[in-house]
């Protein structure tokens, strides 16, 4: 009885404190809460999930075995397969998780309130995402580290791995192309961003070389090298952009923006990976853990108080002007990583299972790191709630109903039912170094605005701000562009793996023609979708983040289909609603969201309800009604509007009709198992004692000595 | 310097050095003796290069 007080007496603590906490989210009444209820409502809830659920799956679910060797140990070749440190390990895996998705999704659904958004982030990731990650990752340790591909072909059949890879190939697409429109919309006509993200590249170059010829391998002081650059030249643009003559040159255009970034990301795929992609990935790492551990000190220390309300009215009514649609399932489309993210299935499948030391760690490292990735979530959204929420939607509607001074943009807010007055709107401007922040969608922008605000508080002053807020904007496009170049050479291998299947040379991945044909094909096609992006009369934004978040949405239902087949193969049919359950969840939200997609007749929401009005307006040669709603101005924008949603509607059917050809064919494979009396074949790699203890020591032979 | 403030900064160090991957050529070499005594190992820039080039040949996906 005393043990068992002992034992649990801490968690009835941190218990209580979640509820008190939660309470105060949901029983405030108008009052401006402070953002600490929100922060340790997320980790009391994530330290419970964590002690309790997930040591449920790990035990009961997964049934760990720490007597069996690893493939990680029976494979150990120094490169891909080896033993690493959990702690070691966790890091990397986080670094490989945690991108711009957890930052950005967070603020465009922070419109609806800050409370449906925390929910979600919470709560998915505790029953969804962190289960996803974690179960994925033992089974594809379990077979050697097998891809998410492979193993929904082996465990699914032919058809549902062919969906799943097709699925994999469109949205590594949208997703390039989003993130590379988030980088356009947060540089655009602002010199200093562009100076400082543009110096990013010779300073990788110079990294290259140190590391290739002068100090092979000393990947700590090249980094420091490197960061400390990167910290000059962001005061450099600082310089630029009050320069009466360089703040022209490095004002750029959306498309010129476009240009540049396609030609960047062919370049970058075609040289050789030491001299730009492997130091700018070192250089990103670096940036990305330290900012986000400072931005964790900075709430902590400042907690802020939250101005935007627990909900708005836009979650109800579907109109809000960041993006359109009700909370269901739009909230859930939008924050995708965080709480439930289908990339991280190929994360957690492939590199980190052939790393992994102990069977047990995947607790730790899978479920672990999604938790951490989840609180970055938390900090985002309380770092865009806590601003001026007047100040929010000047920045993030569509510009076009914003219009374009600052006078139209606080009225246009006065509209939505926020008030803002033209004076802070120029002031916040001011504070940090831009011309303007009417209408700089994206999120980037908004997230950089909530940071500069709380770092500034900690650190310098109004006089940092500036230094701030182009610090997080330069932070942010450093490592999308870093996710730009890795996942555009992941999508020419995928091309050259496809093509070579058909003609050999073409998969060989060192003979040039072919590395230049695949990269200019996946970079043409993300390439193409950033400029209807950006050129798109109703706001790209709104109109390709729900498609990226549909897409991301849908690989985790592929995934937690995979986890759901393998739990009933290997008869924990009793247990299969650990992963079955996120699944119909799942499943449910992105049909929804598809259907709303396709066959909603609100224009302001439906992709056909859009192209009806654009081929009326065409036809009958002056603008429809409908279209002048929406804040089109021309024929010609009717004639884009044509084709961009012509292209987006018939990817989202593609999209609907992949999850439910994997879904239904997994069903069948689990109705043969359950009531059809099929044999199971696990496709697991045989059992193999381990020999290594759980800090990765040798149990049985004494260590082996170092020195050449 | 004190010896509690000592202890974290050395872990600090140690992690760093571990998770960027400054220190895996002592491993490889310490392996390499073991396994294949007398047999010439990779010199630091060549071990480099072969872990670069194999994982940028593999590339594994990462999260938006």
């Amino acid at each position: 009885m005393n043990s068992g007080l002992r034992r649990y007496g801490i968690w009835v603590v941190v218990a209580l404190v979640g509820a008190l906490c939660w309470g105060m989210l949901a029983l405030s009444r108008g009052e401006t809460l402070n953002a600490g209820w929100l922060l340790f409502a997320a980790l009391a809830s994530y330290a419970i999930a964590y002690r309790f659920y997930a040591r449920f799956i790990q035990n009961k679910v997964l049934g760990t075995d720490d007597t069996r060797a690893t493939p990680a140990e029976r494979l150990n070749n120094g490169r891909d397969f080896e033993p690493m440190d959990r702690r070691v390990l966790f890091g990397h895996h986080f670094a490989a998780i945690a991108g711009a998705g957890p930052l950005v999704g967070p603020v465009l659904a922070a419109q609806m309130g800050f409370l449906p958004g925390t929910i979600w982030i919470i709560v998915g990731v505790v029953l969804a995402g962190a289960v996803q990650d974690m179960t994925i990752l033992f089974f594809s340790m379990r077979r050697d580290g097998k891809s998410l591909g492979q193993m929904a072909r082996e465990e699914i059949g032919p058809t549902g791995g062919a969906a799943a890879l097709i699925a994999v190939l469109s949205i590594m697409v949208i997703l390039l192309a989003v993130l590379a429109l988030v980088v356009v919309l947060a540089l655009a006509e602002s010199p200093w961003g562009s100076f400082s993200l543009a110096m990013t590249i010779p300073i990788a170059l110079l990294m290259g070389v140190y590391m290739r010829f002068l100090r092979p391998g000393r990947v700590l002081e090249v980094s420091v090298i490197g960061v400390a650059l990167l910290i000059i030249t962001i005061f450099g643009g600082g310089w630029i952009a009050e320069s009466s003559s360089y703040a022209g040159a490095w004002t750029f255009t959306p498309n010129q923006l476009v240009f540049a970034l396609i030609v960047y990301g062919f370049v970058a795929s075609v040289l050789p990976v030491w001299l730009l992609l492997a130091p700018r990935d070192y250089l990103s790492a670096f940036m990305k853990i330290g900012t986000i551990a400072l931005l964790a000190v900075g709430i902590a220390i400042t907690l802020p108080p939250l101005h935007m309300p627990k909900f708005t009215e836009f979650a109800f009514n579907g109109a809000g002007p960041v993006f359109a649609g009700a909370l269901f399932p739009f909230v859930f489309i939008t924050i995708a990583c965080g709480a439930l993210s289908g990339f991280h299935a190929l994360v957690a499948s492939g590199t980190t299972p052939k790393l992994i030391q102990k069977e047990s760690q995947v607790r730790m490292i899978g479920y672990g790191a999604m938790l951490v990735e989840s609180f970055v979530a938390v900090m985002a959204i309380i770092a865009a709630t806590a601003l001026d929420p007047g100040v929010y939607f000047a920045m993030n509607a569509n510009p076009a109903l914003l219009g374009d001074t600052v006078q139209s943009a606080a009225q246009a807010v006065n509209g939505f039912g926020f008030s803002v007055d033209a004076q802070t709107l120029t002031g916040t401007a001011a504070a940090v170094g831009e011309e303007s922040i009417i209408g700089r969608t994206g999120g980037a922008p908004t997230l950089a605005v909530g940071i500069s605000q709380i770092f500034s508080a900690v650190i310098g002053g109004t006089a940092l701000q500036a230094f701030w807020y182009h610090f997080a904007i330069m932070f942010e496009a450093l490592f999308i562009l870093t996710t730009v170049d890795a996942g555009t050479r992941v999508g020419r291998f995928m091309i050259q793996d496809l093509v070579g299947n058909v003609w050999r040379p073409f998969a060989r991945t060192s003979w040039l023609p072919g590395n230049l044909i695949a990269s200019a094909l996946i970079v043409g096609a993300w390439g193409y979708f950033l400029y209807a992006g950006v050129n798109d009369p109703l706001g790209g934004i709104n109109q390709l983040f729900p498609l990226f978040g549909i897409a991301n949405q849908l690989l985790a239902a592929v995934a937690l289909t995979v986890a759901t087949t393998i739990l009933i193969k290997m008869g924990k049919l009793r247990y299969a609603w650990v992963t079955a359950l996120p699944l119909v969840f799942d499943a449910a939200v992105t049909l929804t969201a598809s259907w709303q997609k396709i066959f909603s007749t609100d224009p302001a929401i439906g992709f056909f309800a859009q192209r009806a009005a654009a081929v009326e307006s065409i036809e009958s040669g002056k603008l429809s009604d409908t279209l002048k709603a929406l804040k089109a101005e021309s024929i010609d924008d009717a004639h884009q509007i044509l084709v961009n949603t012509t292209v987006d509607g018939v990817l989202s059917i593609l999209f609907a009709v992949m999850i439910i050809i994997v879904i239904a064919d997994a069903v069948r494979v689990w109705y043969g198992l359950i009531w059809g009396g099929k044999q199971s074949e696990l496709s697991e790699a045989p059992w193999q004692e381990s020999h290594l203890d759980s800090e990765g020591k040798e149990i049985e032979r004494e260590p082996v000595g170092a020195g050449r | 310097m004190p010896d509690g403030l000592l202890k974290p900064l050395r872990y600090a160090w140690d992690y760093l050095k571990e998770i960027s991957g400054e220190n895996a050529d002592d491993r490889y070499l310490a392996i390499h003796t073991a396994t294949h005594p007398g047999k010439r190992a990779m010199t630091r820039g060549e071990f480099y290069r072969w872990r670069q080039d194999y994982k940028y040949n593999n590339p594994g996906s990462r999260c938006p």
